[in-house]
């Protein structure tokens, strides 16, 4: 009988290296093994060069393996473990779009000519006749504007004098790399960018003027060419919503906001500073905006991959897509990289849910640099909430990485006080919009526990607490107090509610004898009363509440079963089957090789690739098996 | 690998005096069985708002607020007339098509005129609020395990059924179809995420080889799966690949790839509305159903319209989104009923056509914060089936709160109906024993003619 | 099954009360006490049944085997210049990724990790364009041997003896499935893989076969690439 790589005895693996002896030929088994091996830690078959070497004499198998450690591969496997239940990817489902986008009128000027002009929804402007919508009325162009879409009326060409009084050219960030310089000459390049910066690709929309010749700088609403990072709170003195005869959208008062804070400062990177500063505008470049190619709700921004199963430098797909991709695009491939690192560094794997770190590349730098306020503070403000407190600091985001830099990704070692892994991640907290949905998505994948109440029956109740609400508890009791972590992260959104302006119990503004028109946004009517209002998602538990998302992530991996998911998990994808109780005893072992080595994913990996249950997989009958293994 | 032929065995028993003496089943004892039968389940994926069609509610009840001018863009919602609430804005009017027992919500939009084919059941007890969870129990009749499904959805179940001899046994477009346990490899739900992918899959070039050498290497490789299967500890995975193997000979013959791209159903087609906002492009699914039906290849289809998750103020449009899926639905039905049955002369496709429409759960009955519904553990299936008796409304939920009553007779007394006893009673209808199947339904006798 | 179990059951409750029945208790006996059974080892290794490779591998070891270009690249490839809707050998990868079970994050898809008949088809699909691609980058021209991918053999297509063949046929075998094909578990392995060699050669060449883009040698040896890569080693590991 030949010499067998793998010998039927438990753990026997565990004690012989694998140097075949110098007569050895490998046995079908043995090549079995090794493409299994190849497999799952290169993500491909082995090729024949591999297999020359895996039949010298002298090959090592655990050297091999080791060696396939540190590879890109087995970073893909690992990260398909977790993508696959997480799935994070959004469709236009969740459309981001925000007072960022810059949408585009093509004007007639005078001299027959047409002129792209952008602008952004929203923008406050001096000119009533243009205030909060396209910076050209309907005295300049014969036109009205409306919020999204084309304009209605009779066109007119404008005078080259009224174009140049409302709007200025400037080189853009999606044109120019050096667009912060004060005479940008690095001008986007299809070929050369294609190489330099991979998948960075504007709309070819963006690139063209309406004339056909190539597009070098744009012309924008003066009021969005604005550099400043803060402006001053604007008040028009309007008193009532009127919708004049120059208008279809109707003129706003001013907010109360507005008027108590007039003249104040304000950053610029949000939305209250939009819709409250006309001196706010789009930054140096135009880099706290992204570029639209159309006056639609999410114009053409960019083209991208739109399927790459294989990683975003390995597209099937590349198109067109909507601006509002560009930014979920790029949130996905945060997760993707995160994970990548934990796998690259053998981290601790906690940290998937627990580290205040990341790992960022251009658009995610401007996003977190500039979008993402994009979406605070709406009825914030009237709680003195008009500066974005962000899960993810702007003073942390590297300075050196442009909106191009899509290849270079830098490690954040700190996001915050309130980053929490993947929980504060705008990919997972828009994939799972709800607190509760949040809390679930965790709770499966990271305790692999489900709720399920198989036939417990529901009967009317008026009781809003769900802990306590018949049928609804069985479920709820555990759900509610998790999903209050996630209180103070507004719902489909990423903005954080600071307790200085939002306390879990309000009694100023939001108590039941004198609610303010604005508290049903934060505070929940169910669980108000004259002692004050509960902040939505807390009532179950104020403690978790305040603790927040790394609250809740500290609490997963202090839960046992973290660790038996996670071993679990990754055996079954390994193993390609679920885990039963005959396995109780491997999982034990696996267990203490994740754990005793602090939560390194590597040495469970080894443990599996080395154990009997891998390595056998064999799936021969007995009768076979007695065949080839003889008496 | 055994392909679990309870149908086989079921009817057996049927046809003999045994079971005559067996009351529970007799209903089921007369049902014939064909394997002429088309199926068709769609599921309205994110969880629907009953109260807009299936459970009509239009006055303010305990907790409920009803569908309103003041949450709802009513704008054409055909069917919607305005019935004031007393608070300034106005609920619906409810709809009752001369001739129906049953009462419907205005986003029933055409299906309402088919109401005399609507077996509609209501109160369906859901015990989850989750999507995959409640996907998986209104396909499966189970709750996930440990993130997977124990059992095999309906679609897998009529396939391995009624379905393996068929060229297209079940194939799945972003329908929650799952198998689980003791399933033919023909029986495999096809999954694809568009129609157009059918075609480009069954394309062979001509001019490359001659299709004796395809046919040559598949029996080649069958025969290496078969011997492979005999060596294995677990041979269903190589039994299961011999059996596509064979299979794929008739998919390829059936000259598939001009017939399932979206152009050619557009164009052969043209009565769905494909330019609808909210469902237009899933049009093209049904028109694929149809022509699948028509050329006789498929026995189960899976489809998926989508848009019901409205947790904000999305929720406007959610009467709008189901009137499409159901003008939609109706769209089918009258084609159905125009077509011929390929192989039974005498009949129309609508006579031999069963289609089960469900959804994750339903919404709640109280406007959120956020001017959208959340999701709530009750929920309403349509039934379009000759099996089925029609013109009914079954179940029901309670006035105030919209939970699930209990209005089903079962083993142990009364309950709500929950997923696993419809889709029990959809395997019973077709002279199938449910038991090996759905592990804790049972069948509803009252729904079935 | 249950339900006739439940029917046998009603059956034996409607027929005479069956006499007391003494408890008969299962001992446990070693396999080896068993009569003839003495000399027979006792299977006790743990059994699992065979994984799908996942479509992502799938993908990349095709890549890999077609030369290492990215998806882009090789799809346009394997589409090739001039191609028309009736002579394209490969659409694009896209159109496949559902069918060959990958999952779709965006649309909440998983992946599948079974096989079926429509995934069958696309692996027949996609490995005739890379064994045809293969046969015309290998066998064609004048690329060294060791530069060729797939058909690394000397000479030219032309098999003249079941061990030319054999010796050919080893190259692609270890390619595909990793191990040398003289290991096979199935019967005469590379017989089977020779006759379907011939049979290819002659189809190509038959008098009612038509034009063929593919010499019958070059048709015969695609054949037996694409019998490889779907092949249920390749696919099941």
């Amino acid at each position: 009988m030949k010499p067998r790589f793998d010998a039927f005895v438990v753990g026997m693996f565990l004690a012989l290296a694998i140097s075949a002896p110098s007569d050895a030929a490998r046995s079908l088994q043995d090549y079995r093994y090794f493409r299994s091996l190849s497999i799952d830690m290169q993500g491909r078959v082995p090729t024949r060069t591999e297999l020359t070497d895996f039949e010298r004499t002298d090959f090592d198998v655990d050297n091999w393996v080791e060696s396939k450690l540190s590879t890109s591969g087995y970073e893909d496997r690992i990260r398909r473990i977790y993508l696959d239940p997480l799935r994070p990817a959004l469709s236009t489902i969740f459309p981001f779009v925000t007072s960022v986008v810059l949408r585009r009128h093509s004007i007639q000027v005078e001299g027959g000519t047409t002129a792209n002009v952008y602008w952004r929804n929203g923008q406050r402007r001096k000119r009533d006749s243009t205030d909060g919508i396209f910076c050209l009325g309907e005295a300049d162009t014969g036109l009205k504007f409306p919020r999204t879409g084309n304009p209605t009326g009779t066109a007119k060409p404008v005078t080259k004098a009224i174009l140049d009084q409302y709007t200025v050219k400037v080189k853009p960030w999606w044109l120019y790399r050096d667009y912060a310089s004060s005479a940008p000459k690095d001008l986007y390049s299809a070929t050369t960018w294609a190489t330099k910066y991979p998948n960075f690709a504007p709309h070819p929309a963006l690139l063209t003027e309406a004339d056909g010749s190539a597009t070098t700088e744009i012309r924008v609403c003066k009021e969005e060419a604005q550099t400043a990072e803060s402006g001053t709170i604007y008040k028009s003195g309007r008193t009532t919503t009127t919708t004049p005869a120059d208008r279809i959208v109707p003129l706003a008062g001013d907010t109360n906001f507005a008027i108590t804070n007039v003249g104040k400062p304000i950053y610029c990177a949000s939305d209250t500073a939009v819709t409250n500063s006309a001196d706010c505008g789009c930054g140096v470049g135009l880099e706290r905006c992204s570029p639209g190619a159309n006056n639609g709700f999410d114009p053409s921004g960019f083209v991208l991959p739109t399927k790459a199963p294989l990683g975003v430098t390995l597209p099937v797909d590349v198109g067109s897509t909507a601006q509002s991709e560009w930014t979920r695009f790029w949130w996905s491939q945060e997760v993707y990289e995160f994970i990548a690192r934990l796998a690259r560094e053998d981290r601790d794997f906690r940290e998937i849910l627990t580290s205040p770190s990341t790992v960022i590349n251009g658009p995610l730098a401007q996003f977190y640099k500039s979008y993402q306020g994009s979406t605070c503070c709406g009825q914030g403000a009237s709680f003195g909430y008009s500066e974005p407190q962000s899960l993810f600091d702007r003073a942390n985001v590297p300075t050196d990485l442009l909106p191009h830099d899509t290849t270079t990704w830098k490690v954040v070692s700190d996001r915050g006080p309130n980053a929490a892994g993947i929980l504060t991640m705008p990919i997972f907290l828009a994939k799972y919009g709800s607190r509760r949905a949040r809390a679930h998505a965790i709770y499966g994948t990271f305790l692999c526990r489900q709720f399920v109440a198989e036939s417990v029956e529901l009967t009317p109740s008026t009781e809003p607490d769900l802990t306590k609400r018949p049928g609804c508890s069985t479920c709820h009791a555990t759900l509610e107090p998790m999903s209050a972590y996630f209180a103070r992260v507004r719902e489909s959104d990423w903005t954080f509610l600071p307790k200085e302006n939002f306390p879990v119990l309000e009694t100023k503004r939001c108590n039941r004898s004198t609610p303010a028109s604005d508290c049903r946004s934060y505070y929940d009517p169910a669980f108000t009363s004259d002692a004050g209002a509960m902040l939505l998602g807390a009532y179950a538990s104020q403690t978790n509440a305040d603790l927040g998302p790394r609250g809740f992530a500290e609490a997963t991996v202090a839960d046992p079963a973290f660790a038996e998911c996670i071993v679990s998990t990754v055996a079954s994808s390994f193993l390609g089957r679920i885990m039963v109780t005959d396995d109780a005893t491997r999982l034990s072992t696996w267990k203490t090789a994740l754990t005793s080595g602090g939560f390194r994913m590597r040495a469970l990996i080894r443990e599996i690739l080395k154990s009997d249950a891998y390595r056998n997989a064999n799936n021969l009958n007995s009768t076979l098996w007695r065949k080839e293994e003889g008496p | 690998m055994s392909s679990s032929p309870s149908r086989r065995t079921f009817l057996k028993l049927l046809s003999g005096s045994i079971l005559a003496s067996v009351a529970p089943m007799r209903a089921v004892a007369d049902t014939l069985l064909s394997s002429d039968e088309f199926f068709v389940f769609i599921h309205a994926s994110g969880g629907w708002d009953v109260m807009l069609f299936a459970d009509p509610r239009n006055e303010a009840k305990g907790i409920i607020m009803p569908p309103s001018t003041a949450n709802t863009t009513t704008t054409g919602i055909r069917r919607w007339v305005n019935s004031p609430l007393g608070d300034g804005s106005s609920s619906f009017s409810m709809v009752q098509p001369s001739g129906s027992k049953i009462v419907f919500g205005p986003a029933i939009g055409n299906l309402a005129d088919h109401y005399d084919r609507i077996t509609l059941v209501n109160g369906l007890a859901m015990n989850t609020v989750s999507h995959p969870d409640g996907t998986a129990f209104s396909s499966t009749g189970r709750h996930l395990a440990g993130g997977r499904s124990p059992a095999s959805s309906i679609d897998t179940v009529i396939a391995n059924e009624l379905g393996v001899e068929q060229l297209l046994p079940s194939i799945s477009v972003a329908f929650p179809s799952y198998v689980a346990g003791n399933i033919n490899a023909r029986a495999m739900p096809l999954k694809v995420d568009a129609i157009g992918s059918v075609g480009k899959v069954l394309t062979r070039t001509p001019n490359q080889e001659p299709s004796a050498t395809r046919d040559a290497v598949t029996v080649l490789l069958t025969d290496e799966a078969r011997e492979l299967a005999k060596q294995a500890y677990y041979a269903d995975a190589y039994e299961g690949l011999a059996l596509q193997y064979e299979a794929l000979r008739g998919m390829l013959d059936g000259n598939l790839k001009d017939a399932f791209t979206d152009a050619s159903l557009r164009t052969k087609y043209p009565m769905f509305n494909y330019k609808g906002t909210f469902q237009g492009p899933r049009c093209v699914n049904l028109a694929f159903a149809l022509e699948a039906m028509t050329r006789n290849i498929a026995r189960c289809i899976g489809l998926s319209f989508a848009g019901f998750d409205t947790h904000a103020s999305n929720y406007d449009d959610h009467a709008a989104t189901q009137q499409e899926m159901f003008d939609a639905l109706a769209q089918l039905i009258v084609q159905l009923e125009s077509t011929k049955h390929p192989t039974k002369n005498s009949s129309t496709l609508a006579d031999h056509t069963h289609i089960l429409v469900f959804s994750d759960f339903c919404r709640t009955p109280q406007i959120n914060l956020r001017s959208g519904r959340d999701h709530y553990p009750n929920n309403s299936a349509i039934v379009l089936s000759p099996k089925f008796r029609s013109n009914v409304c079954f179940g029901s939920t309670d006035p105030e709160q919209l939970l699930p009553s209990a209005t089903f007779k079962a083993a142990l007394g009364m309950r709500a109906p929950a997923p696993p006893d419809l889709l029990a009673t959809f395997i019973a209808a077709f002279g199938v024993d449910p038991t090996p199947y759905m592990r804790d339904g049972e069948v509803i006798k009252e729904l079935l003619t | 099954m249950r339900f006739e179990a439940s029917v046998l059951l009603l059956m034996l409750a409607c027929s005479k009360t069956p006499e007391p029945t003494p408890v008969v208790r299962a001992t446990s006996t070693p396999v080896n006490a068993i009569p003839g059974h003495e000399s027979l080892r006792e299977d006790t290794t743990h059994k699992e049944g065979p994984r799908l490779m996942v479509a992502e591998t799938y993908m990349r070891s095709y890549l890999a085997i077609f030369g290492g270009l990215s998806p882009l690249d090789s799809q346009a490839a394997l589409v090739g210049a001039g191609a028309t809707r009736d002579n394209n050998l490969f659409d694009r990868w896209a159109d496949y990724l559902a069918a060959l079970g990958m999952p779709d994050y965006k649309s909440d898809i998983d992946r599948s990790a079974q096989t079926n008949a429509l995934m069958v088809a696309a692996f027949e699909r996609t490995g005739i364009a890379l064994c045809d691609r293969a046969v015309e980058n290998d066998l064609r021209g004048s690329r060294p041997v060791d530069q060729r991918i797939v058909f690394a053999f000397e000479g030219g297509p032309e098999v003249a003896s079941d061990t030319a063949f054999a010796t050919r046929f080893d190259i692609v075998h270890r390619t595909f499935l990793g191990y040398p094909a003289e290991l096979a578990p199935t019967t005469n392995r590379t017989s089977k893989f020779y006759n379907l060699y011939k049979q290819a050669k002659a189809n190509q060449t038959a008098p009612d076969a038509g034009r063929f883009r593919l010499t019958a040698d070059e048709a015969a040896w695609a054949a037996v690439c694409y019998a490889l890569i779907r092949h249920p080693e390749f696919h099941f590991y």
